[in-house]
């Protein structure tokens, strides 16, 4: 790739928006819904009937909300929702070890029997879709910060030549 | 850029209604050429079958010699802008401009540029990263010309592009669409049916009526030599007045006024004598005088001119109306007499409504 060609791609920053940023965000919402839809799955009795449940359901709306609306921001090139983004990101890792490590851990009795709550199978799916969710939010994050200074120069260059 | 010629082009709908017959036009390379004419003449559908959008159903077109009758429109190199504007609005107008390009897969840097180079013709580069319904009418339309612009089509068509903006924007743009087309230099279609547009537009104009063309020609000779009645009335503002009048030797007689011919205007009427015609006179070409006897019906004060409405001799008939577009500033009243005199005059055929340029008869 040519200078010129680099120097035209930075220019095309000024109008066309951030869409590799905000598909991986958007992206990661998928990741989330996979994993939220495949950890109730088995059928376990009243394991998961706690406190937790609730929370995690509120926190997956909220998690669904904020990163939607980060979707947005990063689109518009938009350096402070990289850091909510990095943060979302973190937290879908530190999420394997809430519900899904305590349920691959715990066993419950199902027709007497005692069984694991969560299968291997079933654990290693789960913190795949988390950590392929956390994954997806950080590079979005990433993506737009190297964007966002490289436009961020592009744009003082202009005012210079400008001026 | 591109020639085009239009040979022998009928459009007959599956209804079996013509809407054009037998339409003939070569359009040179770089020509501005504005088809003219009513509403329902066919100026439209002529336009649509250029680009492809109506089938031919009979005739040739060709572009660059190349028969291209039955190609599709995607592949006929032409770009249209419509009264309606076409824009997205979900998308930015560098979005939009960039659009076309975007579809062919073209490399994103050359569509940059392009479009960039556009907008700067068009003077939207701060406009780029607004939505169209931020903008004013005048600037979406200058939009959907970039959106041509990009493209470098061989011909770009525009089909009464300026209808939808009101009186001050649309002389503005205008005046965009000829600095345009001075710059590009490109072949140009362009429909209206507002003779201001064509007058100031046209290299060539054709006038259509019904479906036919009724005359091709530079706006001055459309203006000074209309080829029939039709095209005298239509060119020209206020609208010229017609009156039946017979040929007497060297006097012209008409219902309340009789004008005396030059030898010039004889020589040209020598096969008419005795013989009923078609007076036709320019509003501008009537002047204060002692020939025809004008009851005034209305007096409009336009600042360098004064338009006179009135009936000559004092009679109510349709066919007796004149307008007169007097130098200067006049104070007419409304029942008050006057008199007028008629300087160029346009005769026509009575029989069949063509222009008299001597010799016939």
């Amino acid at each position: 790739m040519t200078a010129e060609d680099r120097a035209i791609q930075r220019d095309r920053m000024r109008f066309i928006k951030n869409s590799l940023s905000s598909n991986l965000a958007i992206l990661g919402i998928l990741f989330d819904v996979f994993y939220f839809v495949s950890i109730y799955k088995s059928d376990v009795g009243t394991w998961y009937y706690t406190i937790l449940t609730g929370a995690s359901i509120v926190y997956n709306l909220v998690f669904m909300l904020a990163v939607f609306l980060s979707s947005e921001g990063v689109k518009n090139y938009k350096r402070g929702y990289s850091y909510l983004l990095i943060a979302l990101g973190v937290f879908q890792a530190v999420r394997i070890f809430i519900i899904p490590m305590r349920a691959h851990t715990a066993e419950t009795l199902i027709n007497g029997a005692a069984t694991v709550v969560m299968q291997d199978g079933q654990f290693y799916r789960v913190a795949a879709y988390l950590l392929i969710s956390g994954a997806c939010l950080i590079a979005s994050a990433v993506v737009n910060l190297i964007r966002c200074r490289a436009l961020a120069e592009h744009l003082k260059t202009l005012d210079a030549q400008g001026a | 850029m591109a020639t085009l010629n239009l040979q022998h082009i009928d459009k007959i709908y599956d209804n079996n209604v013509q809407a054009v017959f037998d339409f003939n036009l070569d359009v040179k390379d770089g020509e501005l050429i504005v088809l003219v004419g009513p509403s329902g003449c066919g100026k439209s559908t002529t336009l649509r079958m250029v680009a492809g959008l109506e089938d031919i159903s009979a005739g040739k077109l060709l572009l660059d010699g190349r028969d291209i009758t039955a190609t599709p429109p995607k592949d006929r190199d032409m770009a249209m802008v419509f009264q309606s504007y076409a824009l997205y609005g979900h998308m930015t107008i560098y979005e939009n401009m960039a659009f076309s390009l975007t579809l062919r897969k073209e490399n994103p840097n050359v569509i940059h540029k392009k479009v960039l180079a556009a907008a700067e013709i068009l003077d939207l580069t701060s406009q780029l990263n607004k939505k169209p319904a931020q903008l004013s009418g005048g600037q979406r339309q200058r939009v959907a010309m970039g959106r041509s612009i990009v493209r470098n089509p061989k011909v770009f068509l525009f089909d009464e592009p300026l209808s939808n903006l009101d009186a001050k924007l649309r002389g503005a743009t205008r005046r965009e669409i000829l600095l345009l087309h001075k710059r590009l230099r490109a072949t140009m279609m362009y429909v209206t049916h507002d003779q201001t547009e064509a007058l100031t537009l046209a290299d060539r104009i054709v006038c259509m009526s019904m479906g036919r063309v009724q005359q091709v020609g530079t706006p001055l000779e459309l203006y000074d030599s209309p080829a029939n009645v039709f095209v005298a009335s239509f060119i020209g503002l206020p609208p010229m007045n017609f009156y039946d009048a017979r040929v007497n030797g060297g006097q012209l007689n008409g219902e309340g006024f009789t004008v005396a011919l030059s030898p010039e205007e004889q020589h040209r009427l020598r096969g008419y004598n005795n013989r009923e015609i078609i007076l036709g006179v320019r509003p501008e070409d009537v002047a204060e005088g002692a020939d025809v006897p004008v009851t005034v019906s209305s007096n409009e004060n336009l600042g360098m001119n004064t338009l006179v409405h009135g009936h000559i001799g004092g009679s109510k008939a349709a066919t007796a109306k004149i307008s007169a577009k007097l130098k200067g500033w006049r104070d007419y009243k409304v029942g008050q007499s006057a008199s007028f005199t008629f300087g160029r005059k346009h005769f026509f055929d009575k029989e069949t409504t063509n222009a008299i340029r001597g010799g016939e008869g």
